[in-house]
C-alpha cells in the first residue's frame, strides 16, 4: 500500500523542488524506510510466527482489517450513530496509539539513522521531509486499515454526508493518538533511562498481545445490542471525552442538528485535535528531538555513583534462594532464572499475556452465567468454583516450564558445563523452584486468600490439597517434556513441536486432578490423606529430579 | 592550504565540555590517528567535521568550506565510517550500498558492479543478497567500510574501523588505506588500539578529556615520551600509571577470597 500513497505524494513534486527540497534523494529516503518498515518485526503478531522474506506490515494491517469488521458489525447493529461512533472512534485512539507505542517506538527511538544519514549529502529540508512523509505514510496506512470497513459501513447505513465527515474526524482521531503518544513518550524521555522505555515499550507490548488475542474472542460476543441503550444522554464529562465529541459532531452532519451542544461539540472535534497538533509541532517535537539526543549521547558523564558505598542489600531473590533451595548449585540457578525472566523481553513477551490470562478466566468463570455482577458475588460462596481459582494459576503458570529453556545468549549455556556440578538436576530443580515461588505461589495466594473470604475456613483443605496437586503436575509436565538446561536452547529452532501433544497432556493431568478433588470435596479427612500422599509423590519427585545426572540432560 | 582546520573548537553536552578547544590542521594526503582513551572526545570530533553534529563552538573548515555554511559541498566528498556497526540491518548489503549510492546520486547500474566488486573482494559476494541481522560484526563492518568509499571521497573518516574484523581482514583494510593514501586521500582514523595506528599514521594526535595533548610523527612521540612502542607513550601521557598496581592487586584479590 506504501508504494501507491506514494504515488500520491508525487503530485506535490512542483512544491517540494520549490522549497529547495531534493526531490530524488527525498524518494529515496522514504522508499527505503517504507521497505524497512514491512520487514520490521511486528509485535502485535506474534514473534514465532513471523518469517523472513514475508512483508510483515501486510499481514498486519490485514489483521487489523479484520478487526475492523467487528467494528463494522458494531456499527451497523447499533440502533443511534452517536453510540456507534463514540465506540468507533474511541477505538480508533486505542488502536492507534497501541500501535505506534508498541512498533513504531522502533523509528522513533532509533537513532543510528542520524549516523547513517546526516554524513551524506541530504541537505536538512530534504530529510525532515521525508521523515515527515514516512511517518505520514506509516499514519495512513494503519489509519485505512483500522478504518475502511467501519467507514464503508457507515456510508452504507448512514449515507453519504455521515460517512464523508467520518473520514475526517477518523483522521482527527488519529492526529489525537499521535499527540498522546508523543505525550507518554515525552514523559517518560524526561523522567526516565532508557533502559526504562525500552521496559514500559515491553508492557505495552504484552498488553497489546493481550488484547489482540481476547479480543478476537470477547469482543464479538459482547456486541450483544439488546443491551445497550438506544439513547445517549449529554453528561458534564462528555465534554472531556474525544470520541463523544467526534461522535456528536457526525451526529450533527448526520441529523442536521445544529443546538448548542452539537455546535459545541463540532468545534471542539475540530479544534482541540489542530491546536494539539499546533502545540506539538511548535513546543514539543523541539523539546523532543533535545532529549533523544541527550539519551543517545554517551559522552554524558555517568551518574555519580561512590564505589563502596553501594549498600550490600540482598536482594529478594537471594533471600528467597537460601529459604527454598537446598545447596548453593540450585541456589544459583534459583537466582539465575529470576533474574533472567524478570529481564529478558522475549521470556517476558511470550510468557506475561499468559499471566495476564488468569484474572480474565476467573473473570469469566466466575461470572459468566449472570448478568448481574453483584448478585453473582452473593451466589458465589454456595458453589464450588473454588476449585477454578485453585487449578488456573498451574494451567497459566505452566507454559513457562518449556520457555525458559530458551534463550537468545544459549551460547552462554556452556558454563554450566564447564563448571564442576556433579548433578546438573540441581540446576533443573532450582529452575522449576524460580519459576513456582516467583511465578505460582503469589498468584496462588492472593486466589486463597480471595476464596478464604469469601467461602471461609472451609476451604483451606482444598487448597492445600490443591497447592501439592499443582505442583506434583508442574513436575509432571516438566517431566513430559525434554530435559533441557534452563536458557540453553536457540529460539525459534523449532520452539512449536511437540506443543499439541504437551498441552493435551497438559489438560487431561489437570482434568484428572480437578476430577478427583471434586468427587471428595466434602470428605474433609480423605482430603488431608490425599494431600499428604500428594506431598509424598511430591516430594520423591523433587529427590528424583535434583538426582538427575548428566547423560539425562538433553542438548 | 590544509584540508581540515579545526580552531578553537569547542562542544558541550548540557554544560560539561567534552571538547575544550581543540586547534589543528591537516595537509592532504596524510594518515592521521587520532587516539585517546573512551570519553576522550574522539567520536565527537568527528562527528563534528562530518556534519554530524553543528551546533558546537569555534571555526571549521574542510576541503576549504565552512562545515555549518556549506554542509552539502563537503558531505559530498567525504566519507564517513562509524563505530558500532550503525547501518539498516534489515537490508541485504546490496541494497544498503544501492541506497546510499543513491545519496550520492551515482549511476545505479554502476553502484549495482562497483557494490558487487567490492563485496566480493570482501568474500560477501555470496551474501550480498541476504539480510544483514544475521551478520557477525565483522561482515556489518565490511559493508560499512565499503558504504564509506562507494563514492570515492576526498577525506575518509574512519571511526574505530577495525572493531570485530578478523585477523587477515584487519590486514587488508590497513592496506587498503595505505594505498587510498597514495592515490592522494587523506584519511582521518580514529582509535584506541595503539599498533594499529603506529604503523600506518604518518601523524599520530592524542587526546584526552577533550583536548590534544601530544601531535607529531610516531618518532617524534617515541622522543617525547618513554621509550618503546605507542602504548607505552600513550599510558605515560594520559597519566595512568596504575596498571602495575592494579594487576598486583587482582592477583591478590583472586587469591584471597576462597572457600573456606
Amino acid at each position: 500500500m506504501g508504494k501507491w500513497l506514494l504515488k500520491l505524494v508525487q503530485l506535490f513534486n512542483p512544491l517540494f523542488r520549490r522549497q529547495g527540497i531534493d526531490v530524488d534523494r527525498l524518494y529515496t529516503i522514504v522508499e527505503m524506510k517504507l521497505l524497512m518498515d514491512t520487514r520490521r518485526v511486528y509485535m502485535s503478531w506474534k514473534q514465532g510466527q513471523q518469517k523472513e522474506n514475508k512483508n510483515h506490515l501486510t499481514t498486519i494491517l490485514l489483521l487489523y482489517s479484520l478487526f475492523g469488521i467487528f467494528m463494522g458489525v458494531a456499527i451497523y447493529s447499533m440502533p443511534s450513530l452517536i453510540i456507534g461512533m463514540i465506540l468507533f472512534h474511541s477505538y480508533v485512539i486505542f488502536m492507534m496509539a497501541m500501535t505506534l507505542i508498541t512498533d513504531f517506538s522502533a523509528v522513533l527511538l532509533d537513532t543510528t539513522d542520524n549516523q547513517i544519514l546526516l554524513p551524506r549529502p541530504i541537505n536538512s529540508k530534504t530529510l525532515f521531509m521525508a521523515r515527515l512523509i514516512h511517518v505520514l505514510l506509516y499514519l495512513l496506512q494503519f489509519s485505512v486499515a483500522i478504518c475502511l470497513v467501519p467507514i464503508a459501513v457507515t456510508f452504507f447505513r448512514f449515507g453519504f454526508p455521515a460517512g464523508l465527515g467520518m473520514i475526517i474526524t477518523s483522521q482527527l482521531s488519529v492526529l489525537l493518538a499521535v499527540f498522546l503518544t508523543y505525550l507518554l513518550y515525552l514523559l517518560v524521555l524526561r523522567f526516565s533511562t532508557e533502559q526504562k522505555i525500552k521496559d514500559i515499550v515491553t508492557y505495552f507490548q504484552i498488553g497489546m498481545t493481550l488484547f489482540f488475542t481476547i479480543g478476537y474472542q470477547l469482543i464479538p460476543r459482547m456486541i450483544r445490542v439488546e443491551q445497550l441503550s438506544a439513547t445517549f444522554t449529554v453528561h458534564w464529562y462528555s465534554y472531556l471525552i474525544p470520541p463523544v465529541w467526534m461522535a456528536m459532531a457526525l451526529d450533527s452532519i448526520y441529523a442536521l442538528n445544529f443546538d448548542a451542544v452539537h455546535v459545541v461539540m463540532l468545534i471542539l472535534a475540530i479544534s482541540i485535535p489542530l491546536l494539539l497538533y499546533w502545540i506539538m509541532s511548535r513546543f514539543l517535537a523541539p523539546s523532543f528531538a533535545k532529549q533523544l539526543a541527550n539519551l543517545n549521547n554517551d559522552s554524558e558523564p555517568a551518574k555519580k555513583k561512590v564505589a563502596g558505598v553501594v549498600k550490600q542489600r540482598r536482594s529478594i531473590s537471594t533471600r528467597l534462594a537460601t529459604v527454598f533451595c537446598i545447596n548453593s548449585v540450585e541456589r544459583g540457578a534459583f537466582q539465575l532464572t529470576w533474574k533472567i525472566t524478570g529481564r529478558d523481553k522475549t521470556f517476558r513477551l511470550q510468557f506475561y499475556p499468559a499471566l495476564g490470562y488468569i484474572p480474565i478466566f476467573v473473570f469469566i468463570i466466575i461470572f459468566s452465567a449472570g448478568k448481574n455482577i453483584n448478585n453473582e458475588l452473593a451466589m458465589l460462596s454456595y458453589s464450588n468454583k473454588f476449585l477454578w481459582l485453585i487449578y488456573i494459576p498451574l494451567f497459566a503458570v505452566a507454559s513457562s516450564i518449556p520457555l525458559v529453556t530458551y534463550n537468545e545468549n544459549f551460547q552462554a549455556s556452556w558454563i554450566y558445563h564447564s563448571m564442576p556440578v556433579s548433578k546438573p538436576g540441581y540446576l533443573l530443580s532450582g529452575n522449576l523452584k524460580a519459576l513456582v515461588v516467583k511465578y505460582f505461589l503469589p498468584v496462588y495466594l492472593a486466589f486463597f486468600v480471595f476464596a478464604l473470604f469469601v467461602w471461609g475456613p472451609a476451604i483451606i483443605d482444598d487448597f492445600i490439597l490443591g497447592l501439592f496437586n499443582s505442583l506434583v503436575s508442574l513436575l509432571v509436565l516438566s517431566r513430559l517434556s525434554e530435559r533441557f538446561l534452563p536458557f540453553s536452547r536457540q529460539p525459534n529452532a523449532k520452539q512449536q513441536s511437540g506443543k499439541f501433544l504437551q498441552v493435551i497432556l497438559q489438560m487431561l493431568i489437570i482434568a484428572l486432578l480437578v476430577l478427583i478433588h471434586f468427587l471428595m470435596l466434602d470428605r474433609t479427612y480423605i482430603m488431608y490423606a490425599f494431600a499428604a500422599l500428594s506431598f509424598i509423590i511430591l516430594w520423591f519427585m523433587v529427590k528424583n529430579l535434583q538426582g538427575i545426572a548428566w547423560n539425562k540432560i538433553s542438548v | 592550504m590544509s584540508i581540515i582546520q579545526l580552531q578553537r573548537v569547542k562542544k558541550h553536552y548540557s554544560g560539561t565540555y567534552v571538547l575544550q578547544g581543540i586547534d589543528l590542521s591537516f595537509d592532504k594526503g596524510q594518515i592521521v590517528g587520532y587516539i585517546g582513551p573512551n570519553g576522550a572526545g574522539k567520536s565527537t570530533t568527528i562527528k563534528i567535521l562530518t556534519g554530524i553534529i553543528s551546533d558546537f563552538e569555534g571555526e571549521v573548515t574542510v576541503l576549504g568550506h565552512d562545515v555549518r555554511k556549506e554542509p552539502m559541498l563537503i558531505k559530498k566528498q567525504i566519507g564517513y565510517i562509524p563505530e558500532q556497526a550503525a547501518l539498516y540491518d534489515v537490508l541485504t548489503p546490496m541494497e544498503y550500498l544501492q541506497f546510499v549510492g543513491k545519496l550520492y546520486q551515482l549511476d545505479e547500474v554502476m553502484i549495482r558492479k562497483k557494490a558487487l566488486e567490492l563485496l566480493r573482494l570482501f568474500e560477501l559476494a555470496d551474501k550480498s543478497d541476504m539480510r544483514m541481522n544475521g551478520f557477525s560484526k565483522g561482515m556489518r563492518q565490511k559493508v560499512l567500510l565499503i558504504s564509506g568509499l562507494i563514492h570515492n571521497p576526498e577525506i575518509i573518516f574512519l571511526d574505530e574501523p577495525l572493531s570485530g574484523l578478523d585477523a587477515n581482514a584487519v590486514i587488508l583494510v590497513k592496506e587498503i588505506l595505505s594505498q587510498l593514501k597514495h592515490a592522494g586521500k587523506t584519511i582521518f582514523y580514529s582509535s584506541h588500539i595503539m599498533d594499529v595506528v603506529e604503523k600506518i599514521s604518518d601523524r599520530i594526535i592524542i587526546i584526552n578529556k577533550g583536548a590534544v595533548i601530544a601531535d607529531g610523527t610516531f618518532e617524534e612521540l617515541r622522543e617525547a615520551g618513554d621509550k618503546g612502542s605507542l602504548e607505552n607513550i600513550f599510558t605515560a601521557l594520559t597519566g595512568d600509571h596504575q596498571h602495575l598496581s592494579t594487576a598486583g592487586e587482582f592477583v591478590d584479590i583472586m587469591k584471597n577470597f576462597t572457600n573456606g
